[in-house]
């Protein structure tokens, strides 16, 4: 068997073809979603029920919604990281005591409905003396669902760093809290960012069940004012195209840090 | 696999089926859509109790009284629902206006202090237990023997006559149009509030064609361009009145001093004047029925 080696202009060559049939395929799929949108948008319009002076009127009292809605996900976000490495630590414990109460609760938080754990939160804990205002009590039900669903995230994310890591570091006298702090989280924290970027957006659209204890947010701003003029088709498209937007603009910072961290493992 | 042959006669008697409903709601379906929570959901169910206000007497002790917590605070937090226009609804720069808005706000002037609001669901608001959440109700709620048992109230501010409305497609524009007597022959159903139940109307929902609500909420909603005519006679009267959670802090002083300043609104013309702005020049201030 003699392998000819391919010379290096033909390889060159093939390398262009490649990029070229990318490119087209790339091209035209990019025209898909012109031509679908602006399609959509026109059947839209010849209905003649798109009032465009009500949008303008109303359309920027909505979008203001969109600043809490942000605000809303990047604090829960936060807040729901802090629980789940507290929870993910608790699911790796060999003290049954806390491995116990973490699975408790990744248990109870996934099994329920994140509304339900929304309206406890606003309704319920009154009753035990906890009134909570509308945007505290969605952040905390919020930031407390994804708590849980991280947990699992991060817990996977701390296995997932090579066991010689810890005993390297065990093995040259490191007491195990500090293992954890300086090797091993730091390692788990590169590798769980992309899915933490995921479940972000996730939490955007979310985040929409919270305008039924009256935050004032996108959606609930959308169907008061949809409500109140009869023009609920208008408010619903505008909020969810700004949903869309938002989803889009963070799902891009996303991909680009999962491509960033991905560079590490290399 | 899928032997549509045989299936024929199936889909056939489906598709009748459809068709069969579809053309019968071009009869007035016996339902009447209300809000959550309404003395109209009460009416139609035949439990409503109209009442009016318990004795208000000026107590003798204000402290850890409501009306020091305001006081101290500086600011009056009031429920609203601004899905409720002519009363509350939200202007482009998401400011509240309307009737019982510009009410709360010259209680809070007149009490010397500021004033913001919460809106709550409706449901909320009448369910008491608002865990201090905001102080008074100023949301045209009427006086009832069951409400009376969980909120405070003062004297009414004003009174608006319930009214039946129908869609224009039912073609009813009289009591005697319906093929059924009200309230036992019909059947409620609820949405979350009373501007939901035009809203469907209007966007061409057919569960139902018939809606009850305040006089003044459906002529709004006529205003706004719903497609319905309001129907007879009024059906009640409701004496709407500022109200306040008994299982908050004690409140007596902040009940009386709210009712005094209600009654001066009345004596010198402010509430008439208002009422006039607001519903098309009527006077709805005066109790109908003294």
């Amino acid at each position: 068997m003699t392998s000819v080696a391919p010379t290096a202009p033909i390889l060159a060559e093939i390398e262009a073809h490649q990029r070229r049939a990318r490119q087209r395929f790339r091209a035209q799929s990019a025209s898909v979603w012109v031509v679908l949108i602006g399609g959509l948008g026109i059947a839209l319009w010849a209905t003649g029920n798109i009032n465009a002076d009500f949008i303008g009127t109303w359309g920027p009292f909505i979008v203001e919604g969109a600043w809490i809605t942000i605000l809303l996900s990047v604090t829960s976000i936060i807040f729901a990281t802090g629980l789940a490495i507290l929870g993910a630590i608790g699911r790796l414990s060999d003290n049954a005591f806390i491995n116990g109460a973490a699975s408790l609760y990744v248990s109870l938080v996934r099994g329920t409905p994140l509304l339900v754990q929304i309206f406890f939160v606003y309704y319920a804990l009154p009753q035990f003396g906890v009134a909570l205002p509308s945007i505290p009590a969605g952040i905390i039900a919020l930031s407390f669902n994804y708590g849980a669903y991280m947990t699992e995230i991060f817990r996977a994310g701390i296995q997932a760093v090579p066991r010689g890591q810890r005993e390297a570091a065990e093995s040259l006298g490191m007491p195990e809290r500090l293992v954890m702090r300086r090797i091993v989280l730091p390692q788990a924290f590169r590798i769980v960012i992309p899915a933490i970027g995921n479940d972000f957006v996730a939490m955007i659209k979310d985040s929409a069940l919270v305008s039924t204890i009256a935050v004032q947010e996108l959606l609930w701003r959308a169907s008061k004012i949809g409500t109140r003029h009869f023009r609920t088709l208008e408010t619903l498209l505008i909020a969810a195209v700004v949903y869309w937007l938002l989803t889009i603009v963070f799902s891009y910072f996303q991909e680009k840090l999962e491509r960033r961290m991905a560079q590490g493992d290399r | 696999m899928l032997n549509l042959r045989r299936r024929a006669p199936l889909l056939l008697a489906a598709g009748a089926l459809v068709l069969a409903s579809c053309t019968s709601t071009a009869n007035v379906p016996a339902v009447v859509c209300v809000g959550a929570a309404t003395t109209y959901l009460d009416w139609l169910n035949g439990d409503f109790e109209p009442d009016s206000p318990a004795d208000i007497t000026e107590p003798s002790d204000t402290t850890g009284d409501l009306l020091e917590i305001v006081r101290d605070r500086g600011e009056l937090i009031v429920s609203t629902d601004p899905n409720y226009a002519p009363q509350s609804f939200l202007e482009p720069d998401g400011d509240f206006v309307g009737f019982d808005i510009d009410v709360a706000t010259e209680i809070a002037d007149r009490l010397g202090v500021g004033i913001t609001f919460e809106t709550p669901d409706w449901d909320a608001i009448t369910a008491g237990s608002w865990s201090e959440r905001w102080d008074i109700s100023v949301g045209s709620m009427t006086i009832t023997t069951p409400r009376k048992e969980i909120l405070s109230f003062t004297r009414p501010y004003y009174f608006t006559p319930a009214y039946l409305a129908a869609s224009t497609r039912s073609g009813v524009t009289k009591t005697s149009d319906l093929p059924f007597t009200l309230p036992t022959g019909a059947e409620a159903t609820t949405l979350t509030t009373d501007a939901n139940c035009a809203e469907a109307i209007e966007s061409g929902r057919t569960e139902f064609d018939l809606w009850i609500s305040s006089g003044t909420t459906i002529d709004g909603a006529i205003a706004a361009g719903s497609p319905m005519v309001k129907i007879g006679e009024p059906i009640f009267q409701e004496n709407l009145a500022v109200a306040i959670d008994k299982s908050g802090p004690p409140h007596a002083a902040l009940l009386f001093e709210i009712d005094k300043i209600i009654g001066e609104m009345h004596a010198d013309g402010t509430l008439r004047a208002m009422s006039e702005e607001w519903f098309d020049g009527e006077d709805l201030t005066t109790d109908p029925s003294s």
